[in-house]
């Protein structure tokens, strides 16, 4: 079809003039906009897609279900706005801070702790609430910043539960040896451990520190199987675990009790070792069997329903947590009756509701009550990430002393 | 007997080091290319050798001729069609800014096919751990050592014996020379180009069956490489095999003596001193990448 001159003057004319309309229209559509950052790409992205999956699945879930949320009388529809950071902290600062310069008022949080830190201090300068399920590193909640909330005990106060478990152990442990790597949240967490199982009289045998990265624990392992301690507690990501898990496995290097903090959750993690992964402790926040109640997706059960008819990637508890920031913020905005973030800062720290990640309630830091949010006690068992302890949430019993690896067949 | 634990666990990872850079060496040495994709290709090697695994049952050891030969025919194309053109027309400056960008494109890619999550090969043998005496070995390290190790002296053999080996050694010395001589020099910087992919790749299916890997590992290649061969010297075999296996003996000394955060500062130390004491290398050479 061809089109004369004077039908394309007359309808840019008929645009230009309808455009206040259009304008108007869309003033009418009110939105509550996150902003914030996530690692899709770079070192971070495996369980950063986890939790941009999460803050996704809620938004999709609410606006589907409910057409949006009702805050003080008006009716809202949600809206993200997340970038990618790459897991580089430096391109996650100047990501946020355009979105202050933008406007925004409510911060979702990236994955890591040494992402988290620095993006928090500008949400935190510029007085923006950030809810985040992804730092845990002690140094974000003990500088004084007010608009920072986290979905997780401060490191230092993760492992609490961990070991009063292992205290609980028949037959007893006599000792155990600790790795951990040289960044933010793994020697904090290191060093909860230490002070965790210094009050539960489990005594440090030898503690080893590698760098941020390992490629090669030959040398340490070797060490262990010279000292045989009773327990290993590894404060490393999922990648280095994995590199420990097969590395102890080609060594033959057996302890009674292997903790790994991060890995064995994951579907890939699990695959990857295949019968050898069993037995191997872990800590988890969240299985889908867990009778909890949440405002907008009833049950965990539920979410992970949604989520699964919804993604194709495997659910984590990463995904449950992103989600449960939504509906926290949300339930702070009724409670405020405003989207003052000020207001909405107020609510938060004040907040106590159950979601199906959790019950939430936050320290005056900022960080999870480490009894209500605490973590609980996993262990893979035939394959599957199983809830082993408190009773309450147990999905399966719990083996010790775990069999030799050349015995997990 | 840890000190001989030490040293066996040492000269394993230092031939898993020596493969990983010996193509990046090759590279520098003949061409005077700083490849930063270096790493992105030791990683296109790891995805295609863990898809054969995965996908086809195939064992991560008998993949590597396949991959191979794959990353030479990538590896001579992406010389003659974009690095050549990169160097003719601009600098070598240049090439290094098109290397970075092909490393980066690579990496995304890589998260795009396979996902940003960890993989991780494992052959059944890799559960049966060596036992000599008192030391005892990760098999899936050893036989990455011998694969490392036969690999390199095909490598050494290569260059040394036959007449490829010999045109490409002498447009590495003196490129004006050789083309006097009726060398075709683009054509081996292609083969020189493809002959690194190849070898690049051979080394990630050895890496794939000993570390698990994402993506972003890549940039951790290309430094390791760099270190390798500022130690042992630029453009053979025998100089990425001593730089490997120094790298190697030292990273487990340090993690052993010092301590396990130690050993990327101990490696970083020695480069320092390398640049300083002895540019070129402890088998430096004439090629132009050395001058």
């Amino acid at each position: 079809m061809r089109m004369s001159r004077r039908s394309l003057v007359t309808m840019a004319g008929g645009t230009i003039l309808a455009a206040p309309a259009l304008r108007r229209a869309a003033a009418q559509a009110k939105t509550i906009t996150f902003g914030g950052s996530v690692p899709l790409s770079g070192g971070a992205a495996e369980t950063g897609l986890n939790v941009n999956n999460g803050y996704a699945t809620a938004v999709k879930f609410i606006n589907e279900t409910f057409g949006g949320v009702e805050v003080a009388g008006a009716k809202y529809r949600l809206e993200l706005k997340l970038f990618d950071d790459a897991s580089d902290p430096s391109r996650a600062v100047t990501l946020i801070q355009r979105q202050l310069d933008e406007g925004v008022d409510f911060f979702l949080g990236s994955f890591g702790s040494p992402i988290v830190l620095p993006t928090a201090a500008i949400t935190e300068r510029a007085e923006k609430p950030m809810v985040q399920a992804g730092g845990g590193s002690d140094q974000i909640f003990t500088q004084g910043f007010k608009y920072v909330f986290g979905f997780f005990p401060r490191a230092t106060r993760q492992f609490i539960s961990t070991a009063d478990f292992m205290h609980s152990l028949k037959p007893a442990l006599s000792n155990y040896s600790l790795i951990f790597t040289n960044d933010a949240f793994s020697k904090t967490a290191a060093q909860g451990v230490i002070n965790s199982m210094k009050e539960q009289g489990i005594p440090l045998l030898e503690s080893y520190t590698f760098p941020e990265t390992i490629t090669d624990a030959s040398s340490v392992l070797a060490s262990i199987r010279a000292k045989t301690p009773d327990a290993l507690v590894c404060m490393t990501h999922d990648q280095d675990n994995l590199l420990l898990a097969k590395q102890m496995i080609a060594t033959g290097t057996n302890v009674n009790y292997l903790f790994q903090g991060l890995g064995p959750q994951l579907g890939s993690f699990r695959e990857t070792l295949g019968a050898k992964a069993n037995g191997i402790f872990f800590q988890t926040y969240w299985d889908e069997r867990a009778p909890l109640q949440d405002k907008f997706f009833g049950t965990p059960a539920r979410f992970a329903a949604y989520y699964k008819a919804n993604y194709t990637r495997p659910i984590a508890y990463h995904v449950s947590a992103g989600a449960a920031c939504i509906v926290t913020y949300i339930e702070a905005m009724q409670k405020a009756g405003s989207l003052d973030p000020v207001k909405v800062r107020d609510a938060l720290a004040g907040i106590d509701i159950s979601t199906q990640y959790s019950r939430i309630k936050f320290t005056e830091q900022g960080d999870g009550d480490p009894v209500i949010m605490g973590p609980w006690i996993g262990q893979v068992v035939k394959g599957q990430a199983e809830v082993v302890a408190p009773a309450a949430a147990k999905t399966a019993e719990y083996t010790y002393p775990t069999p030799a690896w050349d015995k997990r067949v | 007997m840890l000190a001989i634990q030490t040293i066996a666990d040492g000269l394993v990872l230092g031939g898993l080091y020596a493969l990983s850079a010996v193509g990046f060496s090759l590279i520098f040495g003949v061409m005077g290319v700083v490849n930063l994709s270096h790493g992105a290709i030791v990683m296109i090697g790891a995805y295609l050798t863990w898809f054969l695994w995965h996908a086809g049952g195939v064992d991560p050891l008998l993949a590597i001729p396949l991959v191979m030969a794959v990353l030479f025919a990538a590896g001579y194309a992406a010389q003659r069609g974009l690095i050549q053109l990169a160097v003719e027309r601009s600098s070598l400056l240049a090439s290094m800014l098109l290397t970075f960008g092909m490393a980066l494109m690579i990496r995304n890619t890589l998260v795009l096919v396979f996902s940003p999550d960890l993989r991780s090969i494992t052959p059944a043998y890799a559960a049966h751990p060596l036992i000599l005496g008192a030391v005892v070995l990760d098999p899936l390290r050893v036989a990455a050592l011998a694969a490392s190790l036969v690999l390199l002296g095909l490598l050494a053999f290569v260059l040394q014996k036959t007449r490829t080996g010999r045109t490409i050694r002498a447009t590495a010395q003196q490129e004006l020379a050789a083309r006097l001589c009726g060398v075709n020099a683009r054509h081996v910087y292609g083969l020189t180009f493809g002959v690194a992919a190849a070898f690049a790749g051979a080394s990630g299916a050895i890496l794939g069956i000993v570390l698990p890997f994402s993506p972003p590992d890549e940039s951790l290649w290309t430094l390791n490489a760099f270190v390798v061969v500022t130690l042992g010297g630029i453009g053979s075999p025998s100089g990425a095999l001593l730089g490997g296996l120094l790298l190697g003996l030292i990273s487990t000394g340090t993690s052993q003596v010092i301590g396990p955060s130690f050993p990327n500062a101990m490696m970083f130390l020695i480069l320092v001193l390398m640049l300083l004491l002895r540019p070129s290398g402890l088998l430096g050479n004439a090629f132009a990448g050395s001058r």
